[in-house]
């Protein structure tokens, strides 16, 4: 392995390690998983009342239509506000603290930085996704799953996470104070995931705000449409935010 | 300081380093060479740009103009030398508040490439030295801050570092640990190790320094040997420079 990578490896294990010895992670994943749980349970109980009702529906919903990818499409919400408080420290709070000469002094460029950081929170998401997942695929062996349309929201839900972790992250790389990077992440997403509302409602559908909107890509994704397109949008916007954090990143060794 | 050291090739040299701060000069075309063995004091009122110049050293800030070289060769153009030669310990020693001591130092070994075996001996190595056994289960945020100085102080040595530069590292120390500190510069300086050690206090240098630096409204006003017995003709320098052009000062003295 390059020093380069090992570098990276080395800031990803460090900021896992943080994460996982805050409070906040902990606390955030228990609520949003309990929360969940509930619902999964609720959706569950619908579920079963109502199938006596689908069974005259041969072609009708089934358990992955009423109760897999509804829970997740419940995730992405929930996912609008544990994100900005999970990214929020990753960088502005080591400013804070005046840990970051550390990781400069150790000769790591700021990419590494960046890429290590983002690395440790995608680990953590993607495991807060897994466990989501987990509910309904303990019931896959008594009901009925559509696999690939499974497979499809779960991979639209892994892209909006990483996305969406990229941005906290530039967000932190930018802010002074967490708590402005949180205020800042969660703004962002929030414009980013209605920026076509306006266009919607003066009944325009397609066109290049709805190609903008976080919604329109993740919701083809939920119905089980994998598109390049799509794919393609949210690895542009994580790039590009992570672009932009490295080089904000960069720009402090020169500025402060 | 070693018999020859002045005569080895250097360890750092600073070419004409300027670096401006907040709208002003806080290093002005500084000089230096340091050679392996050698304890250089930086002394300087506040404000003269010790902690620029060494977080320059250090990697942390870059130079506006000028050339840093480790060894001979531009730290800018391989930043895997400070990885490797380079150990600093800040002012106020930052830690990272979640992490235990022995995380601590796993993190700074494995930033600076060290894993595994070699990880695990070097670490011992310096709990031992530097006696933090007993807090190797603490988290750094809950220690004191002449803990925090340590712990400081044994990443900054932990890869066993050819520079070892130090930001005050006397700082909320008690006279018993002052003393070890002391013996553990010199320590490292027979060993081979090149160390720059910034401080207000003039006893520190003439204590542990062969060489004294004085910094002044970011210029170097004075380089030359410095002794155990130099002390009066010490203070005498540093406040003729800390006074000139600084009525104010001069007025309180």
């Amino acid at each position: 392995m390059s020093q380069a990578w090992a570098g990276t490896f080395a800031v990803a294990r460090l900021e896992w390690r943080r994460l996982i010895m805050r409070p906040l992670a902990w606390l955030l994943a228990a609520m949003t998983l309990a929360w969940l749980a509930w619902n999964f349970t609720l959706m569950m109980g619908a579920f079963l009342a109502s199938q006596i009702q689908r069974a005259a529906l041969p072609d009708g919903p089934g358990f992955t239509d009423l109760v897999a990818v509804p829970l997740l499409a419940q995730l992405a919400q929930l996912a609008f506000l544990v994100v900005p408080l999970l990214t929020m420290s990753v960088i502005a709070g080591e400013r804070r603290n005046g840990t970051l000469p550390l990781l400069f002094a150790a000769g790591l460029p700021a990419s590494r930085i960046v890429l290590g950081k983002y690395l440790a929170v995608v680990g953590w998401l993607l495991l807060w996704l897994l466990l989501t997942l987990a509910m309904p695929l303990v019931l896959a062996h008594l009901s009925r799953l559509d696999w690939g349309k499974l497979a499809a929201a779960t991979l639209g839900l892994a892209l909006m996470l990483a996305t969406l972790a990229a941005l906290g992250v530039a967000c932190s790389t930018f802010a002074s104070h967490p708590a402005i990077a949180a205020a800042a992440a969660l703004i962002l997403t929030l414009m980013l995931w209605s920026v076509n509302f306006g266009a919607q409602m003066a009944g325009i559908n397609g066109g290049a705000v709805n190609w903008l909107a976080m919604s329109t890509h993740l919701q083809a994704l939920l119905r089980g449409l994998v598109s390049t397109t799509d794919v393609i949008w949210f690895l542009l916007l994580v790039i590009l935010s992570l672009t932009l954090a490295t080089h904000r990143l960069a720009a402090d060794r020169e500025r402060n | 300081m070693t018999p020859n050291a002045a005569s080895s090739p250097a360890v750092l040299t600073l070419k004409d380093i300027t670096r401006r701060r907040a709208g002003r000069r806080a290093v002005e075309n500084l000089n230096l060479e340091l050679h392996a063995g050698q304890v250089l004091g930086l002394l300087g009122v506040n404000g003269a740009g010790k902690s620029t110049t060494l977080s320059m050293i250090a990697g942390a800030l870059r130079p506006d103009s000028g050339d840093i070289l480790l060894n001979g060769r531009d730290f800018l153009e391989y930043p895997e030398l400070a990885c490797q030669r380079l150990g600093w310990l800040p002012e106020r020693a930052p830690l990272w508040a979640e992490l235990t001591v022995s995380e601590h130092l796993d993190a700074h070994g494995q930033l600076r490439g060290i894993t595994g075996k070699r990880l695990r001996d070097a670490r011992h190595a310096i709990v031992e030295r530097l006696e933090l056994q007993p807090l190797a289960r603490r988290l750094a945020g809950v220690l004191s801050q002449g803990q925090r100085q340590r712990l400081g102080l044994a990443c900054a040595l932990l890869h066993r570092p050819a520079l070892l530069v130090l930001d005050e590292p006397a700082n909320a120390l008690d006279p018993v640990q002052v003393a070890a500190l002391r013996a553990l510069i010199r320590e490292q300086a027979a060993a081979g190790t090149a160390v720059i050690l910034s401080t207000h206090l003039l006893a520190e240098v003439t204590a542990v320094c062969d060489r004294v630096a004085i910094l002044h409204e970011g210029t170097l006003r004075h380089d030359g040997p410095v002794g155990v017995d130099d002390h009066a003709a010490l203070e005498r320098t540093f406040f003729d420079i800390a006074m000139s052009g600084d009525a104010s000062l001069a007025h309180a003295a």
